[in-house]
Protein backbone atom coordinates (compact mmCIF):
# COMPACT_ATOMS: atom_id res chain seq x y z
CA UNK A 1 0.00 0.00 0.00
CA UNK A 2 2.96 2.12 1.07
CA UNK A 3 5.00 1.28 -2.01
CA UNK A 4 1.87 2.06 -4.23
CA UNK A 5 1.44 5.46 -2.61
CA UNK A 6 5.38 6.12 -3.44
CA UNK A 7 4.82 5.09 -7.10
CA UNK A 8 1.47 6.87 -7.58
CA UNK A 9 3.28 10.49 -5.92
CA UNK A 10 6.94 9.92 -8.04
CA UNK A 11 4.90 9.35 -11.47
CA UNK A 12 2.81 12.28 -10.81
CA UNK A 13 5.94 14.27 -9.73
CA UNK A 14 7.31 12.46 -12.90
CA UNK A 15 4.49 14.53 -15.42
CA UNK A 16 4.98 18.06 -12.93
CA UNK A 17 8.54 17.62 -14.04
CA UNK A 18 8.15 16.88 -17.66
CA UNK A 19 5.77 20.03 -18.21
CA UNK A 20 7.82 22.54 -15.72
CA UNK A 21 10.77 21.31 -17.36
CA UNK A 22 9.52 22.54 -20.71
CA UNK A 23 8.21 25.68 -18.92
CA UNK A 24 11.60 26.90 -17.24
CA UNK A 25 13.12 26.73 -20.94
CA UNK A 26 10.81 28.34 -22.93
CA UNK A 27 10.74 31.01 -19.37
CA UNK A 28 14.20 31.26 -20.06
CA UNK A 29 14.29 31.31 -23.76
CA UNK A 30 11.62 34.49 -23.47
CA UNK A 31 13.22 36.54 -20.91
CA UNK A 32 16.65 35.92 -22.54
CA UNK A 33 15.97 37.12 -25.93
CA UNK A 34 13.55 39.53 -25.08
CA UNK A 35 15.99 41.25 -22.67
CA UNK A 36 18.94 40.90 -25.16
CA UNK A 37 16.84 42.96 -28.10
CA UNK A 38 16.17 46.01 -26.04
CA UNK A 39 19.95 45.97 -24.13
CA UNK A 40 22.92 48.44 -25.11
CA UNK A 41 25.65 45.61 -25.59
CA UNK A 42 23.21 43.33 -27.51
CA UNK A 43 24.50 39.59 -28.66
CA UNK A 44 23.26 39.10 -32.33
CA UNK A 45 21.93 35.54 -32.44
CA UNK A 46 24.77 34.14 -34.88
CA UNK A 47 28.26 35.38 -35.16
CA UNK A 48 30.91 34.47 -37.30
CA UNK A 49 33.24 32.18 -34.97
CA UNK A 50 35.75 31.15 -37.37
CA UNK A 51 39.43 31.95 -36.62
CA UNK A 52 40.11 34.26 -39.57
CA UNK A 53 36.56 36.50 -37.97
CA UNK A 54 38.44 35.94 -34.38
CA UNK A 55 41.61 37.26 -35.76
CA UNK A 56 41.04 40.85 -37.60
CA UNK A 57 41.04 43.81 -35.94
CA UNK A 58 38.22 46.32 -36.12
CA UNK A 59 39.71 48.02 -39.32
CA UNK A 60 39.67 44.48 -41.12
CA UNK A 61 43.44 44.02 -41.09
CA UNK A 62 44.77 40.21 -39.80
CA UNK A 63 46.46 40.07 -36.44
CA UNK A 64 47.90 37.22 -36.33
CA UNK A 65 51.51 36.23 -37.04
CA UNK A 66 53.12 33.02 -38.25
CA UNK A 67 56.26 31.17 -35.93
CA UNK A 68 58.06 31.61 -39.28
CA UNK A 69 57.78 35.25 -39.35
CA UNK A 70 58.14 36.17 -35.46
CA UNK A 71 61.24 33.77 -35.24
CA UNK A 72 62.45 36.34 -38.28
CA UNK A 73 61.68 39.34 -36.48
CA UNK A 74 62.87 38.17 -33.08
CA UNK A 75 66.07 36.87 -34.32
CA UNK A 76 66.62 40.62 -35.49
CA UNK A 77 65.83 42.29 -32.04
CA UNK A 78 63.01 44.17 -34.16
CA UNK A 79 59.91 43.49 -32.01
CA UNK A 80 59.19 43.89 -28.46
CA UNK A 81 57.17 40.08 -27.54
CA UNK A 82 55.14 40.33 -24.49
CA UNK A 83 53.24 38.01 -22.79
CA UNK A 84 49.56 37.92 -21.83
CA UNK A 85 49.54 35.14 -19.27
CA UNK A 86 49.19 35.19 -15.63
CA UNK A 87 52.62 36.11 -14.19
CA UNK A 88 52.96 32.30 -12.38
CA UNK A 89 53.06 31.17 -15.94
CA UNK A 90 55.49 33.99 -17.28
CA UNK A 91 57.77 33.26 -14.26
CA UNK A 92 57.62 29.63 -14.84
CA UNK A 93 58.99 30.33 -18.42
CA UNK A 94 58.58 32.70 -21.05
CA UNK A 95 60.58 33.65 -24.30
CA UNK A 96 63.60 34.95 -24.06
CA UNK A 97 63.39 38.87 -23.79
CA UNK A 98 59.63 38.72 -23.34
CA UNK A 99 58.13 41.45 -21.25
CA UNK A 100 55.28 40.07 -19.14
CA UNK A 101 51.86 42.45 -19.17
CA UNK A 102 48.91 39.88 -18.27
CA UNK A 103 45.66 40.39 -19.48
CA UNK A 104 43.97 40.53 -15.90
CA UNK A 105 46.40 42.93 -14.50
CA UNK A 106 46.62 45.42 -17.70
CA UNK A 107 44.72 48.19 -16.22
CA UNK A 108 47.21 48.62 -13.48
CA UNK A 109 50.88 47.40 -15.61
CA UNK A 110 50.19 49.04 -18.96
CA UNK A 111 52.10 52.30 -18.17
CA UNK A 112 54.66 50.58 -16.94
CA UNK A 113 55.23 48.30 -19.17
CA UNK A 114 54.81 50.21 -22.37
CA UNK A 115 55.86 53.37 -21.20
CA UNK A 116 59.26 52.62 -23.74
CA UNK A 117 57.58 51.49 -26.59
CA UNK A 118 56.90 53.64 -29.33
CA UNK A 119 53.78 53.65 -30.89
CA UNK A 120 54.98 51.72 -34.31
CA UNK A 121 57.60 49.64 -32.87
CA UNK A 122 56.38 45.81 -34.43
CA UNK A 123 54.39 44.31 -31.15
CA UNK A 124 54.09 40.35 -30.46
CA UNK A 125 51.34 39.59 -27.96
CA UNK A 126 51.25 35.18 -26.74
CA UNK A 127 49.53 33.54 -24.32
CA UNK A 128 49.33 29.51 -24.23
CA UNK A 129 46.60 27.15 -26.28
CA UNK A 130 44.61 27.43 -29.51
CA UNK A 131 42.13 28.67 -27.90
CA UNK A 132 43.50 30.85 -25.66
CA UNK A 133 42.01 34.32 -25.36
CA UNK A 134 44.44 36.66 -23.16
CA UNK A 135 47.05 37.55 -26.40
CA UNK A 136 44.02 38.65 -28.85
CA UNK A 137 42.99 40.83 -25.30
CA UNK A 138 45.65 42.61 -24.85
CA UNK A 139 46.68 42.91 -28.79
CA UNK A 140 42.91 44.59 -29.37
CA UNK A 141 43.83 46.76 -26.23
CA UNK A 142 47.12 47.47 -27.49
CA UNK A 143 45.89 48.57 -30.83
CA UNK A 144 43.41 50.98 -29.45
CA UNK A 145 45.69 52.82 -27.00
CA UNK A 146 47.41 53.93 -30.09
CA UNK A 147 49.85 51.42 -31.22
CA UNK A 148 49.77 50.59 -34.98
CA UNK A 149 51.58 47.13 -34.85
CA UNK A 150 50.39 44.84 -32.95
CA UNK A 151 50.50 40.89 -33.81
CA UNK A 152 49.11 38.03 -31.86
CA UNK A 153 51.23 34.49 -31.83
CA UNK A 154 48.49 32.04 -31.35
CA UNK A 155 49.51 29.38 -28.81
CA UNK A 156 52.63 31.37 -29.03
CA UNK A 157 53.93 29.74 -26.06
CA UNK A 158 54.22 26.21 -26.77
CA UNK A 159 55.05 26.59 -30.71
CA UNK A 160 57.95 28.17 -29.57
CA UNK A 161 58.95 25.66 -26.89
CA UNK A 162 58.13 23.14 -30.25
CA UNK A 163 60.17 24.69 -32.43
CA UNK A 164 63.22 24.86 -29.72
CA UNK A 165 63.42 28.64 -29.59
CA UNK A 166 65.09 30.14 -27.08
CA UNK A 167 63.11 30.43 -23.75
CA UNK A 168 63.89 31.88 -19.97
CA UNK A 169 62.28 31.72 -16.49
CA UNK A 170 62.64 34.15 -14.30
CA UNK A 171 64.87 32.95 -11.66
CA UNK A 172 67.48 32.14 -14.53
CA UNK A 173 67.49 36.21 -14.98
CA UNK B 1 10.54 8.63 11.92
CA UNK B 2 11.21 10.58 15.60
CA UNK B 3 10.38 14.10 15.46
CA UNK B 4 14.06 14.97 15.70
CA UNK B 5 14.84 12.93 13.06
CA UNK B 6 11.79 14.99 10.91
CA UNK B 7 13.47 18.28 11.66
CA UNK B 8 16.80 17.20 10.68
CA UNK B 9 15.16 16.02 7.20
CA UNK B 10 13.72 19.40 6.75
CA UNK B 11 16.73 21.60 7.60
CA UNK B 12 18.61 19.21 5.18
CA UNK B 13 16.34 19.99 2.62
CA UNK B 14 15.83 23.35 2.76
CA UNK B 15 19.32 23.89 3.45
CA UNK B 16 20.31 21.99 0.44
CA UNK B 17 17.23 23.97 -1.72
CA UNK B 18 18.58 27.27 -0.64
CA UNK B 19 22.75 26.71 -1.11
CA UNK B 20 21.84 25.72 -4.34
CA UNK B 21 19.34 28.41 -5.35
CA UNK B 22 22.02 31.06 -4.01
CA UNK B 23 25.04 29.47 -6.01
CA UNK B 24 22.72 29.48 -9.52
CA UNK B 25 21.88 32.89 -8.91
CA UNK B 26 25.92 34.18 -8.11
CA UNK B 27 26.63 32.10 -11.17
CA UNK B 28 24.26 33.65 -13.63
CA UNK B 29 24.80 37.09 -12.73
CA UNK B 30 27.87 37.57 -14.39
CA UNK B 31 26.92 35.79 -17.57
CA UNK B 32 23.99 38.28 -17.78
CA UNK B 33 25.49 41.23 -17.14
CA UNK B 34 28.45 40.37 -19.65
CA UNK B 35 26.90 38.17 -22.93
CA UNK B 36 29.63 38.64 -25.45
CA UNK B 37 31.85 37.85 -22.67
CA UNK B 38 30.17 34.72 -21.75
CA UNK B 39 30.04 33.84 -25.75
CA UNK B 40 33.66 33.52 -25.67
CA UNK B 41 33.38 31.68 -22.63
CA UNK B 42 31.19 29.14 -24.02
CA UNK B 43 33.31 29.15 -27.49
CA UNK B 44 36.50 28.13 -25.76
CA UNK B 45 34.68 24.92 -24.63
CA UNK B 46 34.86 24.19 -27.97
CA UNK B 47 31.37 22.00 -27.89
CA UNK B 48 28.81 23.58 -29.25
CA UNK B 49 28.60 24.50 -32.94
CA UNK B 50 29.00 28.16 -34.00
CA UNK B 51 25.56 28.83 -34.27
CA UNK B 52 24.31 27.67 -31.22
CA UNK B 53 27.29 29.98 -29.33
CA UNK B 54 25.33 33.02 -28.88
CA UNK B 55 22.20 31.18 -28.74
CA UNK B 56 23.14 29.42 -25.45
CA UNK B 57 24.86 32.79 -23.96
CA UNK B 58 21.35 34.45 -24.01
CA UNK B 59 18.97 32.37 -22.76
CA UNK B 60 21.53 29.73 -20.78
CA UNK B 61 22.46 32.06 -17.82
CA UNK B 62 18.37 33.14 -17.87
CA UNK B 63 17.43 29.61 -16.96
CA UNK B 64 20.19 29.48 -14.33
CA UNK B 65 18.42 32.87 -12.60
CA UNK B 66 15.20 31.06 -12.70
CA UNK B 67 16.51 27.77 -11.38
CA UNK B 68 18.55 29.91 -8.45
CA UNK B 69 15.21 32.23 -7.54
CA UNK B 70 12.36 28.64 -7.97
CA UNK B 71 14.83 26.69 -6.01
CA UNK B 72 14.93 29.58 -2.91
CA UNK B 73 11.51 29.93 -3.37
CA UNK B 74 10.73 26.34 -3.28
CA UNK B 75 8.44 26.57 -6.53
CA UNK B 76 7.91 24.12 -9.41
CA UNK B 77 10.50 22.14 -7.88
CA UNK B 78 10.41 18.67 -9.83
CA UNK B 79 10.65 20.84 -13.06
CA UNK B 80 13.45 22.89 -11.76
CA UNK B 81 15.60 20.08 -9.38
CA UNK B 82 15.59 17.88 -13.40
CA UNK B 83 17.13 20.96 -15.03
CA UNK B 84 20.02 21.40 -11.97
CA UNK B 85 20.86 18.09 -12.32
CA UNK B 86 20.49 18.01 -16.41
CA UNK B 87 22.86 21.51 -16.10
CA UNK B 88 25.46 20.38 -13.28
CA UNK B 89 26.20 16.44 -15.29
CA UNK B 90 26.41 18.62 -18.51
CA UNK B 91 29.24 21.20 -16.99
CA UNK B 92 30.94 18.28 -15.17
CA UNK B 93 30.88 16.17 -18.27
CA UNK B 94 32.22 19.57 -20.16
CA UNK B 95 35.01 20.15 -17.79
CA UNK B 96 36.18 16.67 -18.09
CA UNK B 97 36.21 16.56 -21.91
CA UNK B 98 38.29 19.35 -21.90
CA UNK B 99 40.53 18.21 -18.86
CA UNK B 100 41.19 15.09 -20.88
CA UNK B 101 42.27 16.55 -24.25
CA UNK B 102 44.30 19.23 -22.20
CA UNK B 103 42.34 22.69 -23.27
CA UNK B 104 43.59 25.61 -20.87
CA UNK B 105 40.46 27.30 -20.57
CA UNK B 106 38.51 29.91 -18.42
CA UNK B 107 35.93 27.73 -16.75
CA UNK B 108 33.63 30.71 -17.09
CA UNK B 109 31.80 28.76 -14.03
CA UNK B 110 31.32 31.92 -11.77
CA UNK B 111 32.26 34.96 -13.79
CA UNK B 112 33.19 35.38 -17.49
CA UNK B 113 36.22 37.70 -16.96
CA UNK B 114 38.29 36.23 -13.79
CA UNK B 115 40.69 34.03 -15.47
CA UNK B 116 39.93 31.02 -13.24
CA UNK B 117 41.09 28.19 -15.37
CA UNK B 118 39.72 24.61 -15.39
CA UNK B 119 40.92 22.18 -12.70
CA UNK B 120 40.24 19.28 -11.03
CA UNK B 121 39.03 21.74 -8.35
CA UNK B 122 36.71 23.17 -10.49
CA UNK B 123 35.21 19.84 -11.05
CA UNK B 124 35.09 18.53 -7.48
CA UNK B 125 32.63 21.93 -6.54
CA UNK B 126 30.59 21.00 -9.29
CA UNK B 127 30.57 17.83 -7.79
CA UNK B 128 29.58 18.79 -4.70
CA UNK B 129 26.87 20.71 -6.08
CA UNK B 130 25.73 17.59 -8.40
CA UNK B 131 25.40 15.59 -4.44
CA UNK B 132 23.07 17.91 -3.33
CA UNK B 133 20.94 18.51 -6.65
CA UNK B 134 20.41 14.32 -6.10
CA UNK B 135 19.76 14.54 -2.85
CA UNK B 136 16.82 17.37 -3.64
CA UNK B 137 15.93 14.63 -6.68
CA UNK B 138 15.11 12.12 -3.85
CA UNK B 139 13.18 13.85 -1.60
CA UNK B 140 11.08 16.12 -4.20
CA UNK B 141 10.28 12.85 -6.00
CA UNK B 142 9.69 11.17 -2.78
CA UNK B 143 11.78 8.28 -3.32
CA UNK B 144 13.61 8.52 -0.15
CA UNK B 145 14.11 11.23 2.48
CA UNK B 146 10.31 12.72 1.34
CA UNK B 147 9.64 13.53 4.75
CA UNK B 148 11.50 16.78 4.75
CA UNK B 149 10.28 17.94 1.95
CA UNK B 150 6.68 18.88 3.45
Amino acid sequence: MIKNNRLKICKQKFFQAVWQCGALFFLAVFLGFSINQFRDSRLPLFDDWSMEARLMSPSGERLDITLVEAKKLFLQEAVIIIDARPNDDYEKGHIRGARSLPWHDVDQRFMEVTKDISVDTPIITYCDGETCELSHHLANFLADSGFTNVRILVNGWTKWQNADLPIEKEDAD
Amino acid sequence: MTKQRKNLSRFFYHGARLILGVIFIYASYDKILHPKAFAEVVYNYQILPDGLINVTAIFLPWLEILMGVFLIVGFWMPGTIIWCNILLVVYIGALCFNLARGLDVNCGCFSTTKGSSISIETILWDAAFLTLSVYLFFVVFGLKFNEGSK
